[in-house]
């Protein structure tokens, strides 16, 4: 009994000391924002706050330049301009706390003990990163909670599956990438081709049925319905509200997008130097090859642990995007503890990995800062920093592949 | 009875006529003062931190005692290498000691050839009851150019001196004022109505102030395609490997 109260308490502790953290670093942004130069909270949060106002003007959201987001963001905030500013800030954190219950609550459904669990969530709940970025007013978390949320009903699809399909609808309508989760859905709801004796010839063709008709069962019509809804109803009503810019904004701008500005993607500079070439729309295609051809790779070989097929996309999708910028990393980080206990690594081999991508930033960050705020003309070297970050975030990726060890049993891993 | 209406009469048109005088007068004293204030006025312009944020500073002093209702006006003509914020000016307008107005909607993330030059109205407003002297910082971005094919790696950006406008509400008659050009623009920043303003000659034809911003190596074109394409493709082909290898069953 005694132990039980000891780790209820433990629980509640960690979860109510990572909440008490992140207030306290909203309450200190607002006072930095009011005495200093430099302002703790993110100009992202501004543009959200002044679409909101557009809201209850009763205006479009889209009237505020930069805000390419869905306009339910903007609903969602309205009150801070009704009650205060930092209501905002609060449901962030708030959905950054709960994305670590659920990180929790996921691991413990994957096999883990309580208390290992609690220490795994730790590495989001005690992180800097995302109490930092929810802090400072990015949006980020409240995916983060949905992709989560979408990964536990999943883990409990005989019971959840419609809420795992409501969440999924509801990620996507709110930012595109979760889209690419649909294909190892798919594969992990349909209905897999019985096992047949090897001796037993059956044909190609016939197998090739098989497996396309299993994808017509219950689930994943049950599945694809809801999602679909969801999605559709949500971009069919912001249309009929804010017509085609919502849908301009919203997705064709993200799913176009080439910035020909510096940031992380390795492809940055070719797109620059070659924005008003006739080669352009090829060389675009030719970076998206990769990018697609790796997504239906996972998919296929990773789909039977949902998880951490969720993160491997994740991070492919980022690496070999043609935009990258650090807010995109936290959409593969939430879902890194889940995948943090299967792994074979040594502690010393996790940190030097941690270490290798900082270290890979860092270089980045070294001649972009001499580009932008000393004048100096270093494109060639934030080039050369891009790709070596990109070599650094497959190298890691490749050790975390050849590392992992799933929990599910029986399953044999092809060794080499 | 007449002689006596008479006297009233003109006595009344003389006192009427002087009064008319005595405020054509305070008229005619107010165009003066403006005039003094048109003489010739020094018109600064600094520029001031480095890379793609930069502050444009002009300090305009006027060489004629104050007089509070004469109203100033800078107008600058920026080309399309830069943009300003409007919602980071809009962030500092409780720290300024002046208003702004843009002439037209601001694309903040589009390149330069793609860009157009635009206009801004600055007001500023005295700080104190004896001050000639104004000074305005005003925050702009540097935005991206087409890559160079002739090998330089700097593109220049010019930002000419503004223009310095005056107004008086108390002294209508501009004509009085010539040979100074006389123009018309917005009244204040809240651009509700347009006035008349007078543009003050410069005390000598200044150059325009310069700066220079990074651009792209266009003629690395072939490498840094093939460079780019031949990494992705080999981490692509790696990281495929080592999943065939390692996938879950």
């Amino acid at each position: 009994m005694e132990k039980l109260i000891s780790k209820l308490t433990e629980k509640h502790i960690l979860f109510t000391a990572s909440f008490v953290i992140r207030l306290a670093l909203v309450a200190y942004g607002d006072y930095q924002d009011r005495t200093m130069a430099v302002k703790y909270t993110d100009i992202d949060y501004h543009v959200f706050t002044d679409a909101a106002r557009f809201i209850t003007e009763g205006e479009s959201p889209y009237n505020r330049s930069t805000y390419r987001y869905t306009p339910l963001l903007a609903w969602l905030l309205t009150p801070n301009i009704y009650l205060n500013m930092v209501f905002g800030k609060i449901l962030f954190i708030v959905c950054d706390v709960l994305s670590g219950l659920l990180i929790y609550k996921v691991l413990c459904l994957r096999g883990l003990r309580a208390e290992t669990a609690r220490c795994v969530s730790s590495l989001w709940l005690l992180n800097p990163l995302p109490m930092g970025v929810s802090s400072r007013g990015n949006a980020e978390s409240i995916l983060a909670a949905l992709v989560l949320g979408t990964l536990l009903c999943m883990e409990r699809r005989a019971q959840r599956l419609t809420w795992a399909a409501l969440l999924y609808g509801l990620s996507v309508h709110m930012k595109i990438y979760p889209v690419t989760y649909a294909l190892p859905i798919a594969l992990t709801l349909r209905t897999a081709e019985i096992r047949v004796d090897e001796a037993k010839k059956v044909s190609r063709f016939k197998k090739l049925v098989g497996f396309f008709v299993g994808f017509f069962n219950q689930d994943l019509l049950l599945f694809a319905s809801v999602a679909g809804g969801v999605f559709f109803t949500l971009t069919g009503l912001f249309y009929y509200m804010y017509g085609w810019q919502f849908l301009y904004e919203t997705y064709l701008y993200h799913l176009t997008r080439r910035d020909i500005r510096h940031n992380f993607s390795p492809y940055f500079y070719m797109l620059y130097l070659t924005a008003e070439s006739t080669w352009s729309q090829w060389l675009g295609l030719a970076a998206f090859l990769p990018q697609f051809a790796l997504l239906l790779v996972t998919s296929w070989m990773y789909y039977k642990d949902l998880a951490f097929c969720c993160f491997l996309h994740t991070a492919i999708f980022v690496t070999f995007n043609k935009v990258c910028t650090s807010q995109y990393f936290l959409w593969y980080l939430c879902l890194l503890p889940l995948v943090i206990p299967n792994l074979s690594l040594t502690v010393k081999q996790g940190l030097g990995l941690l270490l290798l991508w900082f270290a890979g930033q860092a270089i980045w960050l070294g001649p972009a800062y001499f580009l932008e705020f000393e004048g100096y003309n270093t494109f060639l070297w934030i080039w050369l920093a891009g790709l070596l970050f990109q070599v650094v975030n497959c190298f890691i990726l490749i050790q975390i592949v050849t590392h992992y060890k799933p929990t599910k049993t029986p399953l044999r891993l092809k060794a080499e | 009875m007449y002689f006596k209406l008479f006297y009233v009469v003109s006595a009344l048109s003389l006192f009427s006529k002087c009064l008319c005088l005595g405020e054509k007068d305070e008229i005619q004293n107010h165009c003066d003062l403006l005039r003094q204030w048109l003489a010739p006025s020094s018109v600064r312009v600094e520029l001031n931190k480095k890379g793609f944020h930069r502050e444009v500073t002009t300090t305009v002093e006027f060489r004629s005692k104050e007089l509070s209702s004469v109203k100033v006006l800078l107008i600058h003509r920026w080309p399309r290498d830069v943009y300003v914020d409007p919602y980071q000016l809009a962030s500092l307008s409780d720290q300024n000691d002046w208003k702004i107005l843009l002439d037209s909607a601001i694309d903040l993330e589009v390149p330069a050839h793609k860009a157009s030059g635009f206009v801004t109205y600055v007001y500023p407003f005295s700080t104190g009851p004896t001050s000639k002297l104004f000074k305005v910082t005003i925050p702009i971005h540097g935005r991206y150019h087409k890559p160079s094919f002739d090998g330089k790696m700097l593109k220049s950006v010019d930002i000419e001196v503004p223009e310095l406008l005056l107004r008086s509400e108390k002294c209508a008659q501009l004509s009085s004022l010539e040979p100074h050009t006389v123009v018309d623009a917005p009244c204040t920043a809240s651009n509700s109505s347009t006035c008349s303003w007078v543009k003050v000659k410069p005390q000598q034809d200044l150059n325009p102030v310069s700066f220079q911003l990074p651009v792209g190596d266009g003629s690395l074109v072939a490498h840094v395609c093939g460079g780019t394409l031949l990494v992705t493709m080999i981490c692509c082909v790696a990281l495929s490997k080592y999943m065939w290898k390692h996938q879950v069953i």
